[in-house]
C-alpha cells in the first residue's frame, strides 16, 4: 500500500514543472502543453484524495476537469492556428505588438 | 437509484440567457426569408430582448431566499444583484456592440451568442456554492471572453492579446484548480456548506486559500496577477471590454467572497492581510501606469486594474457592511465604466483592416464638437476619480468607511491617497476636451449610432442618479 | 510490495517525461514526452484503483488533447524555428519561483500525513461515478455541457476563414 502523501508529492513535483515551463518556454504551444501537465497533475491529487476518503467527489471532479481541459485545448489551439495564419511566429515574446 | 427533481425556477434568468444563446445561434434560420430588412439585427434584438427578460425576471422574483439547487447553486440576496449588476453591464455592452460590431466583423451571430453564454457563466458563478459547478461556470466565462477578445479578425491586436489572456487564464485555472483540490484534502468535501462545516483547521486550508486567491486573482486582474490584464483589454472590441472588465470583476468577487467565509477556520488576519496587501498593490500600480499611457483605451484598462484594488478593499473589510460597499460601487462602477469605454469606443476611427485605437488626446476640443458627450464623459471621469456627488464617491466613500470599521484605516488611507494620483488622469482628459484645440483629425464627423448614444445616456444617468441617490439604494442593498 | 515498487518506478518515469516535455528544445519531442508524461499517471490511476478515470485519462489526454496539440504543431511547423534559445530571459527568476512553489507544497504533504486510514475503494466504483453524474453531481455535470457548447462555437468562429 503506497501512502497517499507519497501520491500527493508526486504530483506536486508534476505542478511545479508544468508552472517552470510556462514561465520560461517561450513558444506558446509549449507553454500550453505545461499547463495541460499541471491540470494532470491536479487530477492526480484529486484521485489519491477521493482514495483517502473513501468517497467518489474527487473521481467525479476529475472526470469534468477533463472536460474542461477539453474544451481548453480546442480554444487554445484555434487561437494559435489563427495567429500563425497571419504572422509567422508564435513565440510570445516576439509578439509583441502590445507591450507587456 | 432515484432520478433527482430539480427545482429549475431557481435559475430561471440564467436558463433564459441560454435558451436565448441557442436562439442566436439559429436566428438566421428563425427569420422569415421574406422581410430580409431586419435580419441583420436580429441576433442583436434577440440578445437584448432575452437580457432583458432575465433581469425582469430577477426583479420579479422577489426576495430570493437562499434555497439551493442540490448544494450546488445557491439563490440568495448576492446572487441577486449579482444577477442585476451583470445583466446590466451585459445590456449596456451589447448597446455598444450594435454600432461597433459591423466595423470588424460578419459573424454576427456567432458573436452574440457567445457574448450570451459568457453572461450565463458569469450567472452561474455567482451561484455556485460548490467547487466543481464554481470551476466550470469560471471556465464558462473565460472560455467565452477568450474568444471574444480575439473577435477582431484581420486585426493582429486582438489575435495575440486572446493568446495572451488564454495562456495565462489556463495557467490560473491550474492555480484555482490545485486550491481547490486543497479544500477536498481538508474536509473531503467540494459543497461549500460542507466544507464551513468540517472547520476543519490546519494547513491545507490555507493552502488551498492562498491557490485560490492565486488563480482568481488571475482572473480579477489583481496585481502582480495582472499583466494580462492590459493587452486583453485593449486588444479586445472596446464593447467586450467594457462588459468584461465589469462582469468578469463582479462574479469573481462574489466567487471569492463565497469561498473566504467557508473557509472560516483560517485565521480571519491571515487572508485579510494578504488581501490587503494585494489590495494596495493592485490601486498603486494600476494608477501609476495609468498616469502614463498613451492610449485612451489602455489607460482605461489600468484604471480598471486600479478598481480591482478599491473593490478588494471591501472583501478585506469581511463584515456584510463590506461587501454591500462592494455591490454598490459594482452597480456605480457598470455605469461609470462603461460609459468611459463607450466613448473611447465613439472616438476610435475605423480603417480599412482594423478599429483604431484612440490616443489619449483623441478627446481633446470634443466639447466643441459634440457637447453632450463631451459633458458625459466629464461625469464618467469625474465619478471613477471619486468626486461628489457622482456615483463613484459614494461607492468608495461605503467601500473605505467599511475598511475604517473593522479595523483597516491604513488601507481606507491608501485608496484615499490613491483616489488622488487618479485623478490627475482623470482629470487630463476632462481639461482637455474642455480647453485644448481638437488634434489634427477631428475635423472628420463624428458619427454618432442611436444604439451607442442610447447606452451612453443610460449611463450617463446611472452615474448621475446612484450618486444623487446614493442613500436610499446602498440601504436597498443592505436590507 | 510489488505496488510500490511499480509506483515507484511510474514516478520516476512520468517524472522524467515530465521534464522532457519541459526542457525538450523540439517541439516535436516534447510533445511526446507529455504523451510519455500522460500514459504514465494513467498508470498511476490504476495503481489508485481508478480504472475509470485511468481509462478517460487514456482515451480524452492521450486520444484527444496531446492528438490535437500534435496536429497544432505540424500544421504550424513553418513558423516554429529553432533560432535562439527556447527560453525566455527570466529563466533564472521562474526557477526559484517554482522551486519555492514545490518546497512549500512538499512541506504541506510532508507534514499533514493521512497515515494509513484510506478507505476502501468500494468494489462497484463505476456505476457509482456514472449514478454520481445523474444524482448528486447532475448539476455541475450539466454545467460542463454549457461549457462544451462555448468551446464548440468558440473554435468554429475562430478557425472558419473569412469569405467576405
Amino acid at each position: 500500500m503506497v501512502p497517499t502523501h507519497y501520491y500527493l508529492i508526486l504530483a506536486a513535483i508534476i505542478f511545479s514543472m508544468g508552472a517552470l515551463g510556462v514561465l520560461v518556454r517561450r513558444n506558446a504551444l509549449i507553454i500550453f502543453m505545461c499547463v495541460e501537465m499541471m491540470l494532470n497533475a491536479v487530477n492526480l491529487t484529486l484521485v489519491a484524495l477521493a482514495n483517502q476518503w473513501g468517497n467518489l467527489s474527487g473521481q467525479v471532479f476529475v472526470f469534468i476537469v477533463m472536460a474542461v481541459a477539453a474544451a481548453e485545448v480546442a480554444i487554445g489551439l484555434a487561437i494559435v492556428m489563427a495567429i500563425v495564419r497571419h504572422k509567422d511566429t508564435i513565440n510570445v515574446e516576439e509578439i509583441n505588438l502590445l507591450k507587456w | 437509484m432515484s432520478l433527482p427533481t430539480l427545482d429549475f425556477s431557481l435559475i430561471l434568468p440564467e436558463l433564459v440567457v441560454l435558451i436565448t444563446a441557442l436562439l442566436v445561434l439559429i436566428a438566421d434560420l428563425l427569420w422569415p426569408r421574406a422581410a430580409s430588412r431586419g435580419r441583420e439585427q436580429a441576433p442583436a434584438v434577440l440578445a437584448l430582448a432575452g437580457l432583458i427578460l432575465a433581469g425582469l425576471l430577477t426583479l420579479l422574483a422577489g426576495e430570493w431566499s437562499g434555497a439551493t439547487l442540490q448544494g450546488m447553486l445557491v439563490a440568495d440576496a448576492l446572487a441577486r444583484y449579482l444577477n442585476l449588476v451583470v445583466l446590466l453591464a451585459a445590456a449596456l455592452g451589447l448597446l455598444l456592440s450594435w454600432s461597433y460590431l459591423p466595423h470588424f466583423s460578419t459573424q454576427r451571430s456567432e458573436y452574440y451568442a457567445l457574448y450570451l453564454l459568457a453572461v450565463a457563466g458569469m450567472l452561474f458563478l455567482g451561484k455556485s456554492i460548490e467547487l466543481i459547478t464554481l470551476f466550470v461556470s469560471l471556465e464558462i466565462l473565460s472560455i467565452a471572453l477568450y474568444v471574444l477578445t480575439g473577435f477582431h479578425r484581420g486585426q493582429l491586436a486582438g489575435g495575440e492579446a486572446a493568446l495572451k489572456y488564454f495562456l495565462l487564464g489556463a495557467f490560473s485555472s491550474g492555480f484555482l484548480l490545485y486550491g481547490a483540490a486543497l479544500f477536498y484534502a481538508a474536509t473531503g468535501a467540494t459543497r461549500l456548506a460542507d466544507i464551513a462545516a468540517q472547520n476543519a483547521g490546519g494547513f491545507y486550508m490555507l493552502a488551498g486559500l492562498a491557490l485560490f486567491l492565486v488563480g482568481l486573482g488571475f482572473k480579477l486582474a489583481v496585481a502582480p496577477f495582472h499583466m494580462w490584464a492590459p493587452d486583453a483589454y485593449q486588444g479586445a472590441p472596446t464593447p467586450v471590454t467594457a462588459f468584461m472588465s465589469v462582469g468578469t470583476k463582479a462574479a469573481a468577487l462574489v466567487a471569492l467572497f463565497r469561498v473566504v467565509q467557508a473557509a472560516g477556520s483560517v485565521p480571519v488576519g491571515v487572508w485579510a492581510t494578504a488581501l490587503a496587501f494585494l489590495s494596495l498593490l493592485t490601486m498603486t500600480l494600476g494608477n501609476l501606469a495609468a498616469l502614463r499611457q498613451s492610449s485612451l483605451k489602455r489607460m482605461l484598462a489600468y484604471s480598471s486594474i486600479a478598481h480591482a484594488g478599491y473593490l478588494l478593499v471591501g472583501v478585506v473589510a469581511g463584515t456584510a457592511a463590506g461587501f454591500d460597499a462592494v455591490l454598490f460601487y459594482l452597480f456605480a462602477y457598470a455605469f461609470m465604466n462603461i460609459g468611459a469605454f463607450a466613448i473611447a469606443s465613439l472616438l476610435e476611427r475605423p480603417g480599412f483592416y482594423a478599429v483604431q485605437d484612440a490616443g489619449i488626446h483623441a478627446a481633446d476640443g470634443l466639447f466643441g464638437r459634440r457637447p453632450w458627450l463631451a459633458v458625459a464623459m466629464a461625469m464618467f471621469m469625474l465619478s471613477l476619480a471619486g468626486i461628489p456627488p457622482l456615483a463613484g464617491f459614494f461607492g468608495k466613500l461605503y467601500l473605505f468607511a467599511a475598511a475604517v470599521e473593522s479595523g483597516w484605516a491604513w488601507l481606507a488611507v491608501a485608496g484615499v491617497l490613491n483616489s488622488v494620483i487618479s485623478a490627475y488622469y482623470y482629470l487630463r482628459v476632462v481639461v482637455g476636451m474642455f480647453m485644448a484645440e481638437p488634434s489634427a483629425s477631428a475635423h472628420l464627423r463624428l458619427p454618432l449610432p442611436a444604439s451607442a448614444t442610447l447606452a451612453v445616456a443610460l449611463t450617463a444617468l446611472g452615474t448621475l442618479l446612484f450618486g444623487l441617490l446614493a442613500t436610499p439604494w446602498f440601504q436597498g442593498i443592505s436590507r | 510490495m510489488a505496488q510500490q515498487a511499480l509506483f515507484l518506478i511510474m514516478a520516476v518515469f512520468t517524472l522524467g517525461m515530465a521534464l522532457g516535455t519541459v526542457t525538450s528544445r523540439n517541439i516535436f519531442h516534447s510533445a511526446l514526452f507529455l504523451v510519455g508524461s500522460f500514459a504514465g499517471v494513467a498508470v498511476i490511476y490504476f495503481l489508485l484503483e481508478a480504472e475509470f478515470v485511468g481509462v478517460a485519462q487514456i482515451i480524452i489526454y492521450i486520444g484527444a488533447i496531446a492528438t490535437l496539440i500534435i496536429f497544432a504543431i505540424m500544421l504550424s511547423r513553418s513558423v516554429t524555428g529553432q533560432n535562439g534559445s527556447p527560453m525566455n530571459r527570466q529563466w533564472a527568476f521562474a526557477a526559484l519561483g517554482a522551486a519555492l512553489l514545490f518546497a512549500a507544497l512538499a512541506w504541506l504533504f510532508s507534514r499533514v500525513d493521512f497515515g494509513s486510514t484510506a478507505q476502501p475503494v468500494p468494489e462497484d466504483a463505476i456505476a457509482l461515478i456514472g449514478a454520481g453524474l445523474v444524482t448528486e453531481y447532475v448539476i455541475p455535470f450539466e454545467v460542463a455541457s454549457i461549457l462544451l457548447l462555448v468551446a464548440l462555437v468558440g473554435a468554429i468562429l475562430i478557425a472558419r476563414e473569412r469569405h467576405s
